[in-house]
């Protein structure tokens, strides 16, 4: 069962006929007033055609047309990267060189002043004493001190008090 | 490229192969040395020419005898060796190298009595003296150095 409002639409498109026709334009209350209104219809129904048949017109000439732009312009960029890639100067290659250049510079600068350094610091090395020790059993009242005599950079560990030896004991 | 990359690999390798000098395998000379006063003191031994004048000056004694002695090259640094004399013997044990020189433990024996031991630090520029017992009229001196 159709309601109202579909009977009312299959009217204004026409697609009523027979009995059904004749019923729906029996309850219409004014039935001027509803010919009018499906004439308006139709009026606009042939207005949105042609106006919608333009539109789609137009898009097509402006896809066409930003199609037609974008093939000239891929058509053009490859000499125009080409161009870029000559007149810019920090290409990676050259990016590398100058990388390499500038590391082997820090390289020979950092060997020369690893060698001026290294004498004055081994300079100041001195022997050390960690420790010494003597057998109190044998030695009793030995001592132990020691000390550096830095102008000849030697280092001396004296003892006193060791057990005196006979002159025997000199012997190679 | 690849050109490029190999002259730049071997100019590195130049480089810090001359940063980092070859280390060559270094000498410790250890000497039992007997220092004595004489009438006509002979010359000092050649391994002690380096430090004649300190040996004279902290000491007092005219003349410097090599009783026993040792020439160890030091490859790992873990070495040890012996400096014998007749009656006495140096124990040099290395144990470990640092860029400043190598740690040594050293024993004085008197024939087989332990006299004196001690942890040095030897520098390979600063030689080492022990003063060791009173022998007869003179002193028994332990040196060593790195040559």
């Amino acid at each position: 069962m159709k309601t109202f409002e579909e009977k009312w639409t299959a009217w204004l498109d026409g697609q009523l006929s027979g009995k059904e026709l004749a019923e729906f334009e029996a309850s219409l209350p004014d039935k001027a007033a509803a010919e009018a209104e499906k004439r308006d219809v139709k009026k606009l129904g042939v207005l949105l055609k042609r106006e919608l048949g333009a539109g789609v017109l137009r898009n097509e000439e402006f896809f066409s047309h930003q199609l037609r732009e974008r093939v000239a312009r891929e058509s053009v960029e490859p000499p125009r990267k080409q161009a870029a890639e000559v007149s810019t100067w920090w290409t990676i290659r050259r990016l590398f060189l100058t990388g390499t250049v500038s590391l082997a510079f820090f390289l020979v600068f950092a060997v020369f002043v690893m060698r001026e350094k290294n004498p004055a610091e081994q300079s100041q090395y001195l022997t050390q004493i960690l420790n010494a020790r003597v057998d109190p059993a044998i030695s009793p009242n030995a001592t132990i001190s020691m000390f550096e005599a830095k102008e000849d950079r030697v280092t001396v560990l004296w003892t006193e008090g060791l057990q005196s030896l006979p002159a025997d004991y000199a012997a190679k | 490229m690849c050109r490029l990359l190999l002259a730049f690999t071997t100019f590195f390798a130049l480089v810090m192969s001359a940063a980092i000098p070859a280390r060559a395998d270094e000498t410790v000379w250890s000497g039992l040395v007997i220092a004595q006063n004489v009438q006509q003191p002979e010359p000092i031994p050649v391994e002690l020419t380096r430090i004649e004048r300190p040996l004279k000056e902290l000491f007092g004694y005219n003349q410097f005898q090599v009783i026993g002695q040792s020439h160890k090259t030091l490859k790992t640094g873990q070495e040890d060796w012996l400096a014998t004399s007749k009656f006495f013997g140096l124990h040099v044990d290395a144990r470990g190298e640092s860029e400043a020189g190598y740690i040594l433990n050293l024993k004085l024996y008197k024939e087989k009595e332990l006299l004196l031991e001690t942890d040095a630090k030897l520098s390979k520029r600063s030689p080492l003296i022990i003063k060791g017992p009173q022998v007869g009229g003179g002193q028994l001196l332990l040196v060593l150095i790195v040559r």
